[in-house]
């Protein structure tokens, strides 16, 4: 969502508007997606494939009209995009999304042969398409309606406790639900692992960061040097820097016991921190020394002669200023490990990855949906969250 | 009280400040002029020790400020910069505070020297207290610096080209008031300006520098009228010396009794420059003003002639 939101902001003119082209074209791609494409697909069992079945059959008539009436709508308002229209297409927007689980209630009950209970139903490609391109619909319409991310954080968490009640109440057909209820044990401790882990690695690349950062400051000839290594360990592809760590730290962990006994080996946690420690700082480091580099000399050097002490100086002015930029590294650092973890999984660290490595190994489709959709969601919850603190946090509130 | 006594700067081998002394007595406000990259800035830094001088002495008040410990120097010296550098995540009230936090005064008493203050620069608490500085105009901002550098009452003032950055409409609007607070508080001022007016308008001493030396120093009439060298003529505005010398002078000092014949139409209060004088007289095609007090009362006359004849103003200057 960020990179939509570096976008620039447009100015804001009521009077003699042009239509809303953005929310037009995103309008219509829609359509198409919900007339041509597979909306749900329903499997006899968990390893046959499943059947795709388009918008007429899974929602029937009644349906279909409807949903095809809103989705035009926000075409329509978009054609004269006044105040009150970029109000309706918010409520139109955030209503569809609410409303997608109820569609897969209804396509349950209409295709699902009483039966044969243990029928499975996947969300389409159409469904996908259209929750995606709903979501840049509401980036727009935030932009054009010169929202905070506040509002549309609020309303997303609003519209996934719709998912999350209709999942846990109605949804018992969802291959998705399926594949949860069958691990859910599993899954909440994939999650604990992933979050520990990503807690760890960015908690300690975020001091390491600081105190390279610093480091730099002080002995410019370093800086170069860290630079490059950096960058260097950034090129490596992370699959192959967790392989590349199994036999040095097996080896070490053979021969100093007092490492094996604090849990280094080859394979499981240790490696999988250290390499995402080593894809961490490069971000990190550079973010901190930046942000610590662009305070204003002016203002330092006032600080300096006003008699402010180095640590005064440091904590009071540099610190605080630098802050919102430093964040923007945490963001970046964070979303960058939460997908990297996944990645671990191979190594035999654990987290969310497992279910993607082991679904893609079954060739089951909705585990490894299973272990995607969470990271997905994990990496935008931080991304907003981080993002809006850093934006709370510039100096004077502008 | 600042001397400077053969005070030079090298940075590695460029020789930045060179063999310079000079005096500020207590109570008097001196200026340095020159173009830029002549090291007047250099000087100003080396006294609150933000640079470290290479050679010869700086004496502050009696002591050698190597005696001092470089932070609680600083804190007993104001110091106004150009760009303000006001702290941009502070409200406008805690920038001006900082020095007497920095001391340890209690909260209250920094409290009321900030309001004490903030009346005496024209910015109301109410309406300005909580802004931050990226919502003040130039102006009303390097109030603020100026605000923060006197909070601690300090006795000395650098001040470094304050008003460069302004609009000239605001930036003599701001000297004016700087004199004004100079006339009450009697702070020994170091000011840094590339401004020659600016400087003839303030300074009780002018210090004139060109690579690193001093070219001349001595009080603003004196410079103008025996400039040293085609240097400090031209800084001194070249042509236009004359004016500035006269802009220098009050028309009280001129004046003479009223003569016998009828007093001149166009009337022109005693303490007004004889620049204004010679400008009135242009205007209004008239080579005799007659000088009021004020309270609008007649009290003498100024001529033409008088003025070219005395031309050489050496006598009786308000500036002495």
């Amino acid at each position: 969502m960020s990179l939509l939101d570096a976008l620039p902001t447009p100015r804001i003119r009521w009077e003699g508007q042009h239509p809303n082209v953005v929310l037009i074209s995103l309008s219509l791609v829609m359509l198409c997606a919900f007339w041509t494409v597979d909306v749900v697909s329903l499997a006899p069992n968990r390893i046959v494939m499943g059947t795709g079945y388009g918008a007429l059959e899974a929602f029937g008539w009644p349906g279909v009209v409807l949903i095809t009436l809103l989705l035009s709508s926000i075409g329509l308002f978009a054609c004269q995009p006044t105040l009150p229209h970029y109000r309706a297409l918010l409520t139109v927007v955030v209503g569809l999304m609410a409303l997608m689980p109820v569609g897969l209630i209804a396509s349950g009950l209409l295709l699902i042969d009483p039966e044969l209970p243990q029928a499975r139903l996947g969300i389409g490609t159409a469904y996908w398409v259209v929750l995606f391109v709903l979501m840049l619909c509401l980036v727009e319409i935030r932009l054009r309606l010169n929202l905070t991310r506040l509002w549309p954080t609020l309303l997303l968490t609003g519209v996934a406790l719709v998912w999350w009640l209709c999942a846990a109440l109605w949804l018992d057909n969802l291959a998705l639900v399926q594949e949860f209820r069958a691990r859910d044990r599993q899954f909440l401790t994939a999650v604990g692992q992933h979050i520990r882990l990503v807690s760890i690695a960015v908690g300690v690349s975020v001091v390491l960061g600081l105190l390279l950062a610093m480091l730099m400051r002080r002995y410019a000839r370093l800086q170069k040097g860290a630079f490059t290594l950096l960058n260097f360990l950034q090129t490596i592809p992370s699959l192959a820097l967790f392989g590349l760590l199994l036999a040095p730290l097996a080896w070490l962990a053979a021969k100093v016991p007092f490492l094996a006994q604090l849990g280094v080996s080859g394979i499981g946690t240790t490696p999988a921190l250290i390499a995402l420690i080593a894809y961490s700082l490069l971000p990190m480091v550079r973010n901190t020394y930046i942000a610590l580099e662009e305070v204003s000399p002016d203002t330092l050097e006032a600080a300096k002669g006003m008699g402010m002490r180095a640590g005064q100086r440091f904590w009071q002015v540099r610190l605080p200023l630098a802050l919102p930029v430093l964040l923007e590294g945490v963001r970046i650092t964070t979303v960058q490990a939460i997908g990297l973890t996944a990645v671990a999984a191979l190594i035999g660290a654990g987290g969310l990855g497992t279910f993607i490595f082991q679904g893609l190994g079954q060739a089951a489709m909705d585990m490894v949906l299973l272990g995607a959709l969470p990271i997905l969601i994990m990496a935008l919850v931080v991304d907003a969250g981080l993002g809006a603190l850093a934006e709370a946090l510039r100096p004077g509130g502008h | 009280m600042i001397e400077l006594s053969h005070v030079s700067k090298r940075f590695d081998t460029e020789i930045a400040v060179d063999d310079i002394s000079l005096r500020v007595p207590k109570g008097k406000f001196c200026a340095l002029v020159g173009t830029s990259g002549c090291g007047k800035s250099t000087t100003l830094r080396m006294i609150n020790r933000l640079i470290e001088h290479s050679g010869g002495e700086i004496i502050l008040d009696g002591q050698a400020i190597e005696a001092y410990d470089p932070v609680k120097l600083r804190r007993r010296i104001g110091y106004v910069i150009q760009h303000t550098g006001l702290f941009p995540h502070w409200r406008v009230a805690r920038n001006i505070g900082l020095v007497p936090r920095l001391l340890k005064w209690p909260a209250a008493e920094v409290q009321a020297r900030v309001e004490e203050l903030m009346g005496l620069l024209g910015l109301p608490v109410g309406e300005f207290g909580h802004k931050y500085p990226h919502q003040l105009s130039g102006g009303q901002a390097q109030r603020v610096g100026v605000a923060r550098a006197l909070a601690a009452d300090p006795d000395i003032l650098l001040m470094d080209e304050p008003f460069g950055a302004l609009d000239p409409i605001t930036r003599e609007k701001l000297q004016d008031e700087l004199a004004k607070l100079q006339a009450r508080m009697q702070k020994t001022v170091l000011f840094v300006t590339h401004d020659m007016d600016e400087a003839l308008k303030l300074a009780d001493h002018l210090v004139v520098m060109r690579d690193g030396r001093i070219v001349q120093q001595g009080t603003p009439l004196a410079l103008l009228q025996h400039p040293a060298d085609p240097f400090v003529e031209s800084l001194l505005g070249g042509l236009e010396r004359g004016l500035k010398q006269a802009a220098l002078t009050r028309v009280r000092d001129h004046m003479t009794s009223m003569g016998p014949t009828l007093p001149a139409q166009s009337r022109i209060p005693a303490d007004f420059s004889l620049r204004q004088a010679l400008s009135m007289m242009l205007r209004d095609h008239s080579d005799r003003l007659t000088v009021v007090d004020q309270h609008d009362v007649p009290i003498g006359e100024l001529t033409l002639r008088r003025i070219i004849k005395e031309a050489q103003f050496d006598r009786g200057s308000s500036r002495e």
